[in-house]
């Protein structure tokens, strides 16, 4: 990386509502949020769904709402896929939750992002926070999937489900930034976005940026071409170079994504999976792929060394492929 | 000479960092006069503790006068050397120092009573002395830190070593890239003499040194017998032999997991057998990750064995040919990585707090398209 992110300005953040009458769409849930408000009281809330559909910006507007400009003494807001040690729930969750608030609102706010990506027993460590210091403090807790939280803890918060938007609302949206960006957009140019966002606002705002880095006049074209170059191709190189028998190069390009640029080895077999589908192979072939990448994955996941795991199935790629 | 002592520091001006210590240390030898505190100065090694006395002694012309670990230690020769040169002067120089270098190393012959003898003579001393330990807090130094004024030296940043190793370079006319300096800095994590002692393996008489040259670094005792292990690993047909190549190892498995690992298709030709050998290494792996988990050492056996005898019963016939082997490539890219990883965790952090998500996001769903859109900001990687 070349940059401090005070150098960038990234649309999706530009972009993000503050005020909760800017929240597009989610009306069901907007209107319950809206009551708590008025009463100056939430009970602990999960918010459950897919990504770019305002789950982190309705938080962090009721926070706003709640607190006024000083909203950040009141709100801890964490990221539990950076930090969802165990340690980090006993520690700085619950030095923050212990302490009584600042200002009218009798109660503090805690927002846990991304908790889906906390271990069950994290979980555990937190539900008994949640429950001992819920008269001053309150749980945001937000995910793609509510079934990766665990029962007690569901059972202890009011639910809310986002949804997808709908296109009428992804148009409002990419209307807002037309508009505040001083960009033309032509109708397929909107299909397009429409069509490779899939309802995820985050993604419209990345694409409408990166497209409009190369001209002011955004069409179809410009919108697909800017998708494929944000799209990795690392791994269909890498399996392409694995299929053609040549493992010393699949393996260093291995090397290269999980050391140099560190992603996680989850990851990467997920995007093999995906991968390997669309192979150029006998059909019965992939069923023998599928069968390895499965394996391997669970071998990833029980704790196996990425590196070791994954280059140990480039080698049966390669070598099925020649059997091939 | 050895490029440790062609260039350790002969004025303060060419002392590196260690601001405090140096503060510190100026203030107390500056307002000397007998019976003052002696001081006791610790901290990892390699971080300049013996280089300071010795500059400021170049500098104002001072002789120093040190006993260390490798003199014979005992107390009447401790109260031979200072006791005779304490109380007379010398003759060329204006002063003395006194240095009792790796105290902690001396320390266990003598008992409370031995150090308080010594303390004694530390009082009637005319000129100042100063104590160096790695850490004042052993026990068996209690005494004496209780009658000394401590002064902390820390750790160097790379930055720190990365600069002093530039100059040496430049001195001796070698060029390099920064990538080699920064990747010897980091494997002496803060210890300068380490970094310097390195770097003169890596490039005494050579013109310029790259990052192949570091190769010999870390390997150059144990190099006979890994290679060795890989020999037999590799050639043999038999279980026994290979399981025994490994016993007599001065490396962890750990280590040499990624040395076997790395040879596999240096070694092996054909496809079916890489991909045997590399099913061993993976039913390893996870013994390792077993081991490791339950702390079941019981297991080790499965571990080594599944490196050793599984790779070396991968193959249907020998090699007949001789194989250059390599030592792991992925431990030596881990550790060039280690300081620019740090730096960019940083950086992902940063980004990760603005765009309000987890680093993983920013590296999945932002970085893609900041990459498009800053392109002049991406374009070194």
């Amino acid at each position: 990386m070349a940059a401090k992110p005070k150098e960038f300005v990234v649309w999706a953040e530009k972009y993000r509502p503050t005020k909760i009458k800017d929240i597009i769409d989610q009306e069901h849930v907007v209107n319950r949020v809206k009551a708590f408000l008025k009463d100056r009281n939430l009970p602990h809330m999960l918010f459950a769904g897919p990504p770019g559909t305002g789950k982190t910006t309705l938080a962090l507007v009721i926070a706003r709402e709640l607190y006024g400009p000083q909203w950040r003494s009141n709100v801890l807001s964490l990221n539990a896929s950076d930090e969802r040690g165990i340690d980090v729930i006993r520690g700085k969750i619950k030095d923050f939750a212990r302490t009584k608030p600042i200002g009218d609102v009798p109660f503090k706010l805690i927002i846990l992002d991304e908790a889906d990506a906390m271990t069950a027993e994290a979980q555990q460590a937190l539900r008994r926070t949640m429950e001992d210091f819920a008269a001053i403090t309150r749980f945001i807790l937000i995910c793609n999937y509510s079934s990766k939280i665990i029962e007690p803890i569901q059972s202890r918060c009011a639910v809310f489900r986002f949804k997808a938007l709908p296109e009428k609302f992804q148009k409002e949206f990419i209307n807002r930034i037309v508009k505040g960006e001083g960009l033309e957009i032509t109708e397929d140019g909107i299909k397009a976005l429409l069509d490779i966002a899939e309802g995820d606002l985050r993604k419209v705002a990345n694409l409408l940026q990166a497209a409009a880095a190369m001209t002011k006049k955004i069409d179809a074209n410009i919108v697909y071409d800017v998708a494929s170059q944000a799209k990795p191709k690392e791994v269909e190189e890498m399996l392409n170079l694995a299929m053609k028998g040549n493992f010393l190069k699949a393996r260093e390009k291995l090397h290269k994504m999980l050391l140099i640029e560190g992603l996680a080895g989850q990851d990467v077999i997920k995007q093999i999976y995906k991968q390997s589908l669309k192979l150029d192979i006998p059909e019965d072939k992939k069923v023998e792929l599928i069968h390895l990448i499965g394996e391997y994955d669970f071998r990833i996941s029980e704790g196996g060394d990425a590196l070791i795991q994954l280059t140990s199935l480039l080698a049966h790629f390669a070598l099925i492929a020649k059997k091939k | 000479m050895t490029w440790i002592r062609k260039y350790a520091p002969k004025s303060l001006k060419e002392y590196v960092n260690q601001k405090e210590a140096v503060a510190k240390f100026l203030a107390w030898i500056k307002n000397w006069k007998p019976g003052k505190k002696p001081l006791l100065f610790y901290g990892p090694p390699g971080v300049g503790k013996t280089a300071l006395v010795y500059a400021y002694a170049h500098e104002n012309n001072l002789a120093v006068i040190e006993l260390n670990a490798s003199d014979t230690r005992n107390y009447s020769t401790i109260r031979k050397v200072i006791g005779s040169s304490m109380k007379g002067a010398t003759l060329f120089k204006k002063g003395k120092i006194f240095l009792i270098d790796e105290i902690d190393g001396l320390a266990p012959r003598y008992d409370a009573g031995a150090v308080n003898e010594l303390l004694k003579i530390v009082k009637e001393s005319r000129y100042p002395i100063v104590f160096i330990a790695n850490d004042p807090y052993s026990p068996k130094l209690r005494h004496l830190r209780e009658n000394c004024e401590l002064v902390a030296f820390k750790k160097l940043s790379v930055y720190d070593v990365e600069r002093r190793l530039k100059q040496i370079l430049d001195a001796e006319g070698i060029k390099a890239d920064k990538q080699v300096l920064r990747a010897i800095a980091n494997r002496n994590a803060g210890d300068l003499r380490g970094a310097i002692n390195d770097l003169e393996v890596v490039a005494r008489g050579k013109k310029e040194i790259t990052v192949k040259d570091l190769d010999v670094l870390g390997y150059r005792e144990r190099e006979e017998n890994i290679f060795n292990t890989l020999k037999i690993i590799f050639k043999t047909k038999s279980p026994i032999a290979a399981k025994l190549s490994i016993m007599n190892i001065d490396k962890d498995p750990d280590e040499v997991f990624w040395w076997i690992e790395e040879n596999v298709s240096n070694e092996y030709e054909k496809l079916e057998e890489i991909a045997k050998a590399y099913d061993a290494l993976s039913i390893a792996d996870i013994f390792r990750r077993r081991i490791m988990k339950r702390q079941n050492w019981r297991l080790m056996v499965y571990y080594t064995d599944m490196m050793t005898i599984g790779v070396a019963l991968a193959k249907k016939e020998m090699y007949r040919k001789f194989t250059r082997y390599k030592p792991p490539s992925v431990l030596r890219t881990l550790g060039m990585l280690k300081y620019t990883r740090e730096k960019e965790k940083q950086e992902l952090k940063d980004l990760a707090e603005y765009l309000r998500c987890s680093t993983k996001k920013v590296k999945t769903e932002f970085l893609p398209f900041l990459k498009l859109i800053y392109k002049d900001r991406f374009k070194d990687k």
